[in-house]
């Protein structure tokens, strides 16, 4: 077990080491093909005078040679980079200036709050949902579920969203203000957009509707890896041997089906990540997708690059997790 | 989460310790599919004794694992149902009883050794951990007493080191300690009655041999009924004192090893006889059994054996044979039962 | 020599059996027929738009911006105007092409990437496996949408002449780049259970060439679980196209796409016109609902085990 634990985290520094290099050697590509992001600084269009020019390079690390010659992998800003990164220093934001390592300080708690919420929401539901539709096998119960899910699945979140801000946020709103007044959870849950004075009600809404990414993938998972267990011979050797309902199912059932949902849900964390950029862009939420989300619209490349490194290594560390949860729950995976 | 164990104690309740072991009588199994009913078992009737070995023979499908499973109390409803019939251990009635009384039967009265014992035993835990489980449930035992019980069983079983193989997990076992292990786990709580369910299909022939001796001496030693399951003729001469033949869902012979071997009586134990390969038979071609067993859900009328049957009339596809007495203890379910039992037919 | 061979026709008729068993059973499913038709539909509109509306969507008059469908499906303006005037039944039937054309193009070529780059590991493994593997973990470790996001933001450009192959081209691109690594996964698993079958090794026992081996024996089985899934991830496609049309980052200007809509219809769709957002989505959300339906029911009918 020790020796697989290694491996598998030398295989993981290996996999995030190779996803650095190549976000930087895109960034770098589309410096040395689009031109200097720096000029951004001044404003775009105007030709600032090339001493200032060259100072707010040298600040943004784009003041090495390897920018101008198309090609170039630019190792040594990588080196600088890296060591950059792991000294806590993620450079600075090119609009107004601001320290980046001290913005992932508030972004990234609203982020795991949000992420609390939506994972919280897909697995009860997903384990509601998918034990229910096994039981019911074949019949009405277990169509609507499939048919359900994936209606849902089907629309994307931002479009829930969206859907929910411009259409429903307002009435919903006005209506629990009627009934518990302003100051109460209800008057606050159902706002339209993220409130820093109720860091955790006004996140519920957003953080639920996340929660519905990959529904229909892991109900049924949920389904298919209960329809399996339910009907094994080894459930049928414990029925023989005289355990009750209560028992076959914890200790028989339930741990055999939590491996293909441990996977599943390792697997659709990594959309559960795309779907906050869009999420906490619409309903502003100061976290890691808002970064993102604007750092797109305002072309702030390290930003970008910022936050696809961090959730590079949030993937690769749960996928990490995944992979040594399953060892631990499945005594047939082999550590060679 | 482990509900309270609740003894029954050595005897069941209501017990009588003069009626025979185990019987089972015009058992009728049916499943329930989509609306319409298939009959599994339409009249499996049988009786087993102490220190007894019963083999209940026939072709898969005939009905054997079913009725076993029924037996049991362990089918899945749905979509079986149970529609007639009755199952007493020592004369009580298990089919009358309520879930809880069936419940403590198992494991402590009837145990089972199912065939694959790859798939019946539970991957994810270790081979004590299944095996203690008996105990922790039914007798609330610790959770160190029971390891040391499932490490004594271990060893009956002959399961080479026992101490240290009680906490590894069924892929590391091979095949034939693997039924091992499933045989400590029926034994666990010495019941009465022991189900073998084709206990060695899985397994390679020298391994055969070795299981089913060792179900033997166990069966002997501890004066157990045994009901062994399968389709291989050898192996029932070897071990067994009385046959069941089962062809579509019913018994169709039932007599003592000596008696179903020399003189059967019913033409689909005959032909089930000279399927079998025999020294003294070398070089002549086998005969075979004309034909495929019948589908359950249309079963021919009057015997479902007719099609097949090489001594069958006119009567035999319109009437259904009752099961009626040859000699002492033997039992055909033939028109013609006693001309096939004196061989003149 | 007849016995090896045996066994491979068996093995074709299985597999020929096998896809007319999905077939017969899906051709009975009530959801699979209501999604083959909105399908149809969706691809008529996209290969023959002028069948659904008379209207040239870059005709624009201005004071008749904003008109609401009132009349809904017949006059003048069907679906009512946009912002600008144009009329909104012509902008969403010509914006179905590009968003059809986008996800067909991208699905076909990360199907044919991934199926080879699998069939590859899966066949020859060793160092060639190794390195597509890593390589797998590496693009898996970048969601679709956010990849689609970092190649689009870094190289974005100024805008293009309107062929469509520069209108979808970079959009398209991007989400190939991030979406076939699903596909190679399928496809190697499927290579390394088929390359040790029977009638595979009686295949190259009866000294096949690897290619033949690959072509006709693993191929036909590979493709299976990649075909389940193909559907499904058609509709993510379109879905993450949407979301980089929310971004910006979608399809280019002059050519819409239902993302382009919907982005430019949530402005209006508080100020209370609600069908320049709401039409565009409930046609996204029907595509996307038939597609996943009938990957769903794809994937049961190829995979009896977990009908």
């Amino acid at each position: 077990m020790g020796r697989y634990v290694i491996r598998r985290l030398l295989q993981a520094l290996l996999t995030l080491g190779i996803v650095l290099f190549i976000l930087h050697y895109l960034m770098a590509l589309s410096v040395q093909i689009r031109g200097n992001p720096a000029i951004l600084f001044f404003g775009g269009e105007r030709t600032p005078d090339p001493a200032m020019l060259a100072q707010v390079e040298r600040l943004y690390g784009l003041d090495n040679g390897c920018y101008d010659r198309p090609g170039d992998p630019c190792l040594v800003p990588f080196v600088e980079r890296l060591q950059n990164y792991a000294a806590g220093d993620f450079g600075t934001t090119l609009n107004g200036n601001r320290d980046v390592a001290a913005l992932l300080g508030i972004y990234i708690p609203n982020t795991l709050r949000l992420f609390l919420f939506s994972t919280v929401t897909l697995v009860v539901l997903a384990m509601v949902l998918g034990t229910w539709a096994a039981r019911h096998r074949g019949r009405l119960v277990d169509h609507s579920v499939r048919g359900t899910t994936i209606l849902i699945d089907s629309v994307p979140v931002f479009l829930i969203l969206l859907a929910y801000v411009y259409m429903m946020a307002v009435p919903l709103t006005r209506w629990a203000r009627g009934i518990w007044g302003t100051e109460s959870f209800m008057g606050q849950v159902f706002r339209p957009s993220y409130n820093p004075d109720y860091p955790w009600t006004t996140i519920v809404i957003p953080g639920i509707i996340l929660g519905t990414v990959g529904l229909a993938t892991l109900t049924r998972l949920v389904r298919a890896s209960q329809l399996e267990n339910i009907g094994a011979d080894f459930v049928r050797t414990a029925k023989a041997k005289g355990l009750g309902q209560m028992r076959i199912t914890v200790v028989h059932v339930v741990r055999n089906s939590m491996i293909p949902i441990v996977t599943g849900i390792g697997y659709l964390f990594a959309f559960m990540l795309s779907g906050a950029v869009l999420t906490e862009g619409v309903m502003g939420i100061p976290g890691m997708g808002y970064m993102i989300f604007n750092a797109v619209q305002r072309q702030e490349i390290n930003l970008v690059i910022v936050g696809l490194t961090i959730s590079a290594i949030v993937v690769v560390v749960v996928s990490l997790v995944v992979d040594l949860l399953y060892a631990a729950l499945d005594p047939r995976i082999r550590y060679e | 989460m482990v509900s309270t164990p609740q003894v029954v104690g050595d005897t069941l309740p209501g017990a009588d310790l003069n009626a025979p072991l185990l019987e089972v009588e015009d058992l009728k199994v049916e499943f329930r599919v989509r609306g319409k009913r298939v009959p599994a078992v339409r009249s499996a009737s049988f009786t087993l004794e102490r220190g007894r070995t019963l083999a209940v023979v026939g072709e898969s499908g005939s009905g054997k694992s079913v009725t076993s499973q029924a037996v049991m109390g362990i089918l899945d409803s749905p979509p079986a149902y149970i529609t007639g019939g009755e199952v007493r251990l020592q004369g009580v009635d298990l089919l009358k009883q309520n879930e809880e009384t069936r419940r403590t039967v198992r494991g402590n009265h009837i145990a089972i050794v199912f065939q694959d014992a790859l798939s019946a035993l539970n991957p994810l835990w270790s081979v004590g951990f299944q095996i203690g489980e008996l105990f922790r449930v039914h007798r609330g035992t610790g959770r160190a007493e029971a390891k040391k019980r499932a490490i004594e069983l271990l060893d009956l079983v002959g399961i080479p080191d026992a101490k240290n193989r009680v906490g590894h997990y069924p892929h590391q076992f091979s095949g034939g300690m693997r039924q091992r292990v499933m045989i400590a786990m029926a034994l666990a709580l010495d019941p009465e009655v022991l189900i073998a369910d084709e206990p060695t299909t899985a397994l390679d022939v020298t391994v055969q041999a070795q299981i089913m001796r060792l179900l033997k001496s166990i069966q002997e030693e501890r004066h157990m009924g045994l009901i062994l399951i399968t389709h291989d003729l050898g192996v029932v001469a070897d071990v067994a004192d009385d046959v069941a033949v089962m062809y579509a869902g019913e018994v169709v012979e039932r007599a003592g090893i000596r008696d179903a071997f020399k003189r059967p009586a019913h033409p689909y134990s005959k032909a089930l006889l000279r399927a079998i390969p025999r020294v003294d038979t070398l070089g002549q071609e086998l005969e075979v059994i004309a034909g495929l067993p019948p589908n359950p859900a249309s079963l021919p009328t009057g015997c479902p054996f007719h099609p097949r049957c090489k001594a069958a009339e006119d009567r035999c596809a319109e009437e259904a044979p009752p099961l009626a007495a040859v000699a002492e203890g033997h039992t055909s379910r033939c028109h013609f039962a006693m001309e096939v039992y004196r061989d003149e037919r | 020599m007849s016995e090896l061979t045996v066994p491979t026709g068996q093995a074709e008729a299985a597999q020929t059996s096998l896809w007319k068993d999905a077939f017969r059973t899906m051709r009975r499913r009530p959801d699979v027929i209501l999604a083959t038709l909105i399908l149809l539909f969706v691809f008529a509109m996209a290969a023959f738009p002028t069948l659904f509306t008379d209207k040239d969507p870059t005709r624009c008059i201005g004071r008749e911006a904003r008109q609401r469908p009132d009349t809904w499906f017949t006059g003048e303006h069907p679906l009512g105007t946009d912002a600008f005037g144009c009329d909104f039944a012509a902008t969403i039937v010509h914006g179905t092409r590009p968003t059809i054309v986008l996800a067909l193009t991208v699905i076909v070529a990360t199907v044919v990437a991934g199926l080879l780059l699998g069939v590859l590991a899966g066949y020859f493994g060793g160092w060639l496996d190794a390195l597509i593997s890593r390589v797998l973990d590496v693009f898996i470790v970048i969601p679709m949408l956010l990849g689609a996001i970092l190649l689009l933001s870094l190289f974005r450009g100024r805008g293009s002449s309107g062929n469509l192959i520069e209108t979808i081209g970079p959009a398209a691109l991007a989400l190939m780049i991030f979406s076939w690594m699903e596909f190679c996964r399928y496809a190697r698993a499927a290579t390394i259970e088929a390359k040790n079958l029977d009638y595979v090794q009686a295949a190259r026992c009866l000294g096949a060439k690897d290619s033949r081996i690959m072509f006709r024996h693993i191929l036909p089985s590979a493709i299976i679980p990649v075909t389940a899934v193909v559907p499904t991830t058609i509709g993510a496609i379109i879905v993450t196209e949407s979301a980089l049309a929310v971004l910006g980052l979608g399809v280019q200007a002059p050519a819409t796409s239902w993302g382009v809509l919907l982005s430019k219809g949530t402005e209006w769709a508080g100020g209370g016109y609600v069908y320049l957002f709401g039409i565009p989505l409930s046609l996204l959300i029907l595509t996307v609902f038939a597609f996943a339906a009938f990957g769903d029911a794809l994937r049961d009918a190829l995979d009896p085990k977990l009908r």
